[in-house]
């Protein structure tokens, strides 16, 4: 019987990537089985990003300016606007009124705030 | 385009594997429990698993979807499609063979009594008509229209894994350290082979000119089907196999063990096939031998307590 000569192997199966589930829609067997959805799934994805992209310049256009909060339970406050952060858990507020007088920094959680607009120039 | 298999594995979560290279595809998330059995479709768009948390759940095996959830009564340990995916057949600890209507999974499914002890692999055979399936002690062969039984067959000691080989009409089964084939429609044995210790599961090539066995010596074992000769014993796992399979294409075939890895081995050694290269010697150069693996004929990787693995062409 011939001795078993060594195979070589391009590479090794590739495994799970630890974070996502996979299947992804990227894939070439995901395009050929339900590419058919793809129109869909493009047209829905562009407006979501057009809309991040507008939530994130109408933030940045706030920067800086005074800004007025309606929060729940019918608080209003004015502030200066600072900065939000990434997952949008909370506002950084420059000298906010509040009946006690005038904070030079704080935070406001969003999960409070209802609504705030700014005056653009 | 080349063929596309997927092999299903189960693990913690069950995961998709594409069948030729091995490569993860996605896992299904949803099981609260250790699942026991899982399968695909026809096509391999849809996937059925069965778990430890009392439920069969039917999966978009392109999306990663969980589709539908089927409660139990107790633990579910085999779930089969029929051909056209239109019903579920499952079977588990509360010794019941349920068919569900994918289309109506609301409805309550047609239940199949008689086994004494819990089922532990339940499969459609005879396109469709038939359901075959194994308890601890007994393999029972059921007519699907009238729910009633046809035949049934006492098994020596614990069945450890049935398989059905529709061309043919073979039924596979593994008991202590046989390895038995029976006609699917009479339930006669047709042969039988010992094998040097306790085997799990087995294997029929397509062609039926060779099977392979894998069980708690942890090695794999190609017999002749025709002869009984035992051919080849590969060594590899560093645990009991539960599952071996072939592919389709009979090409390689796929083992799973308690070693946490799935195994996939090349059926003819040597020939240039999903991520095995045939390296003819005169094109090597001392950059091609550095890569070259020293395990003939394996591809390996770690995914979990491989319990099941399943081939579907897609």
């Amino acid at each position: 019987m011939p001795v078993p000569v060594p195979v070589g192997v391009l590479r090794l199966p590739r495994g799970p990537d630890g974070c996502s589930r996979g299947f992804s829609p990227t894939s070439p067997r995901f395009q050929a089985l339900l590419g058919g959805r793809e129109e869909e799934v493009g047209a829905a994805q562009e407006a979501r990003a057009a809309l991040r992209q507008r939530y994130l310049r109408g933030l940045a256009a706030a920067r800086g300016r005074p800004t007025h909060f309606s929060l729940r339970a019918g608080v209003r406050v004015d502030a200066v606007f600072g900065a939000a952060d990434v997952e949008a858990v909370a506002f950084q507020v420059d000298a906010l009124r509040t009946p006690l007088g005038v904070e030079a920094a704080a935070l406001l959680r969003c999960t409070d705030v209802l609504a705030f607009s700014f005056l653009l120039d | 385009m080349a063929m596309r298999q997927t092999p299903l594995t189960c693990s913690g979560a069950p995961m998709l594997r594409q069948g030729d290279t091995g490569d993860w595809i996605g896992t299904f998330l949803g099981h609260k429990g250790a699942v026991w059995g899982a399968t695909l479709n026809t096509d391999a768009t849809k996937a059925a698993t069965a778990a430890a948390d009392f439920t069969a759940k039917v999966w978009d095996a392109v999306s990663g979807d969980e589709l539908i959830t089927l409660a139990h009564k107790h633990i579910v340990k085999s779930v089969d499609f029929t051909q056209d995916s239109n019903y579920l057949l499952t079977g588990g600890q509360d010794k019941l063979l349920r068919i569900y209507d994918l289309s109506k999974p609301e409805a309550e499914p047609d239940v199949v009594s008689g086994h004494t002890s819990g089922i532990k692999k339940a499969l459609w055979s005879s396109d469709d008509k038939q359901i075959l399936s194994a308890d601890d002690k007994t393999v029972r062969l059921w007519d699907r229209s009238t729910m009633t039984e046809v035949k049934a067959l006492n098994v020596a000691m614990s069945v450890s894994s049935m398989e059905y080989v529709p061309e043919g009409q073979i039924l596979v089964i593994t008991y202590g350290k046989t390895i038995a084939f029976h006609s699917a429609e009479t339930l006669e044995q047709i042969k039988s082979f010992e094998a040097p210790a306790t085997i799990n599961s087995a294997s029929l090539h397509p062609a039926k000119e060779c099977l392979v066995a894998g069980g708690e010596d942890f090695k794999l074992y190609k017999y002749d089907y025709n002869t009984g000769e035992e051919l080849e014993s590969y060594k590899g796992h560093f645990g009991p196999i539960h599952c071996v399979r072939f592919s389709p294409d009979g090409e390689l075939y796929a083992s799973g063990s308690e070693d946490g890895t799935l195994r996939l081995w090349q059926t003819t050694v040597g020939k240039t096939y999903g991520l095995w290269k045939c390296v003819v010697p005169e094109e090597e150069n001392a950059e091609a031998a550095k890569a070259r693996t020293t395990l003939p004929g394996t591809a390996e990787e770690e995914i979990g307590n491989a319990l099941n693995c399943q081939f579907q062409l897609s």
